[in-house]
């Protein structure tokens, strides 16, 4: 009796099966440019330019060649990769930006609970929302979001868990989300001793910014567990209704700036930050975007103590219409210094304007314009030049995107 | 021969006669707080003396381009609706509202039986994968059922005559519920009318889920 019970079960399994969609999403991109570019050697290049593309790095470009797959393990279980090649012969060639398992239980009575283990993005950001933590407003990230791109990343564990005040009649959801990870120890080393950057590279897991064998902005390696400490972040979110979202993280890696890893050289980066921003959509199209972040990195390798303040914001206003979606951005950035000579002494401002036209699913085409003005002390210590600098780059990209409609 | 009427047909001839001019039509007009139309809201109706719950029925809930189509279903307690998925990508629907808690594991297509619902209320929808998305099963016992056309305009025909109960609901609504029912008197000599004017502006609508975004932060 047992087993015909069993047998029943199964074979209900067996005729539900083929409608169950435990198949894989995935998604591949081709990302094209078209550089004009008057920039300073860039980070990527060993230099202390602010953008992506300097002025050795013109004309047709890669932008970023990306593949990203969804495989559903179960139904509540999700395995998340997303794989990416910057066309810079000097950073890490191809690599995984995020590669995470996720546990998505359903709600229950207006309560929905997520759990992410891997390697991803906290939640930080307010610009970064289309796919492959990209942004549907410009090509290049706020110089705050390019700086998370760069060096942040949590490998380890996240847990979220959200009222979902509007399914059950209110005007409000909220969030609340902690993580605890390991292996970004190196965090900060690029704010301090290159300064902020606006691009839209991201470091893949296991990946470094910086010109291999150079001597001003030499590789960084970011992803490394330097004193066994694990780092740790709170977060929380506020909507209302779908037309404002409040996002809030306080990100500490608890690094032990005295440790140091002989092998490879590295500092462990005692790096810390408040992050707060607000976007606010509306029905006719419009959005405006407020980030804000500050905080503090610091080595003390033997005995001496270095420490650099940090902080970017952006104001962000974008109107799509259609398929076309212009946008504008305002960015203001800077560190400061007690090393010597005021080494990592940076202040900047930049302006973005972008227009992105969506003309189907498999084809984007976006024209943008970015201007950085910024005064870096660096420029006079290590390569003798003029610590002041303007840089321009007008970029168009061309993507082309195939695969399951929107991944999850 | 000369044709007498007889008294029993000519009692049933009256009786007939007499059953359209017993039933009547109701109508009624929903307004917004700025007296433009309420398209969209859901009437129910409800008869005070005898209470006729309609027949159930079996409806469908569709998902096309990350939504739920239409975005608001109204079936007579006992029916059923099915949940088909005509997207590409996979859904994953759930509802945890106390008048029916259920689940659909993640899918494409039409591999699941329709859903039952026997006790009315409001039944949300969301979907597990796409947190945006949101649906709603508006289960009623009334006698009658719809929702206002585009004028903000709900009408039933062949009404029995009597004192009926109306009430307007939208998931949108601020107003209470309450201050928005209405007992309208039925009769056969002219239409009953209602107007259902609400006292507050609705929640904005959610925004058209756009290509440029996902669900997250």
């Amino acid at each position: 009796m047992k087993a015909l019970h069993t047998l029943g079960i199964v074979s209900a399994l067996w005729v539900a099966a083929p409608g169950i969609a435990w198949s894989t999403d995935w998604e591949l991109s081709a990302d094209m440019r078209l550089i004009d570019s008057d920039g300073q050697t860039s980070l990527f290049d060993g230099g202390l330019g602010t953008l992506r593309y300097d002025s050795d790095h013109e004309d047709v470009q890669v932008g970023r060649l990306r593949a990203a797959l969804t495989q559903p393990l179960g139904d509540v279980w999700a395995l998340k990769l997303d794989a990416s090649y910057w066309g810079q012969d000097d950073a890490h060639p191809l690599g995984l930006t995020e590669a995470f398992l996720e546990y998505r239980p359903y709600p229950v009575d207006g309560w929905r609970t997520r759990v992410r283990i891997g390697g991803f993005y906290p939640p930080v950001s307010l610009e970064d929302t289309a796919s492959g933590w990209s942004s549907p407003y410009t090509i290049s990230n706020s110089a705050l979001n390019s700086w998370i791109g760069e060096e942040i990343r949590t490998i380890g564990v996240e847990g979220s868990v959200e009222w979902l005040g509007t399914r059950l009649g209110h005007d409000f959801d909220l969030g609340a989300t902690a993580g605890v990870f390991g292996w970004n120890d190196p965090a900060g080393v690029v704010v301090a001793t290159g300064g902020f950057s606006l691009n839209d590279f991201q470091t893949p897991i296991g990946g470094y910014v910086g010109g291999r064998g150079s001597p001003v902005f030499p590789e960084n390696q970011l992803f490394h567990e330097i004193d066994g400490h694990a780092g740790f972040y709170v977060g929380a979110q506020a909507r209302y209704l779908d037309r404002v979202t409040f996002l809030a993280l306080h990100y500490d890696n608890r690094a032990n700036p005295e440790d140091e890893d002989f092998a490879t050289d590295e500092y462990a980066w005692d790096t810390h930050f408040n992050s707060l921003g607000v976007r606010v959509d509306t029905e006719s199209g419009w959005t405006a975007i407020v980030q804000w972040m500050a905080g503090t990195t610091s080595v003390a390798p033997e005995g001496d103590s270095y420490s650099w303040p940090f902080y970017a914001k952006f104001a962000l206003i974008s109107r799509q219409w259609g398929r076309s979606t212009l946008s504008a951005r305002y960015d203001i950035f800077g560190v400061d210094s007690n090393a010597d000579g005021d080494f990592g002494d940076e202040d900047g401002h930049a302006w973005t304007v972008a227009y992105i036209f969506n003309q189907s699913l498999h084809w984007r085409f976006a024209l943008e314009w970015l201007h950085v003005t910024s005064e870096v002390a660096s420029r006079a210590i290590l390569l003798n030049e003029p610590t002041f600098a303007r840089e321009n780059q007008t970029q168009l990209s061309i993507r082309y995107t195939i695969g399951s409609d929107r991944l999850y | 021969m000369t044709r007498r009427s007889d008294p029993i047909v000519g009692l049933v001839l009256l009786l007939v006669a007499a059953v359209p001019v017993m039933a009547g039509t109701l109508s009624v007009q929903a307004n917004l707080a700025d007296h433009g139309p309420f398209a969209g809201a859901v009437i129910t109706v409800r008869g005070e003396a005898s209470h006729a719950p309609a027949a159930p029925i079996s409806a469908i809930l569709d998902q096309i381009n990350l939504a739920f189509v239409p975005d608001i279903v109204v079936v007579p307690v006992g029916s059923t609706v099915e949940f088909p998925n005509s997207d590409s990508v996979s859904h994953q629907i759930y509802s945890f509202s106390p008048t029916k808690r259920f689940q659909l594991p993640l899918y494409h297509g039409k591999p699941y039986p329709p859903v039952h619902f026997d006790q009315a209320g409001v039944v949300t929808l969301g979907c597990n994968i796409h947190d945006k998305m949101v649906g709603y099963i508006f289960v009623t016992d009334a006698t009658y059922f719809g929702r206002t056309d585009a004028h903000g305009a709900w009408s039933v025909t062949n009404v029995p005559r009597g004192i009926y109960h109306v009430s307007l609901w939208h998931p949108l609504l601020r107003d209470s519920v309450a201050s928005l029912e209405r007992d309208v008197s039925v009769t056969s000599d002219e239409p009953a009318k209602t107007t259902l004017q609400l006292a507050q502006a609705l929640r904005p609508a959610p925004l058209q889920a756009s290509a440029r975004s996902k669900d997250e932060y």
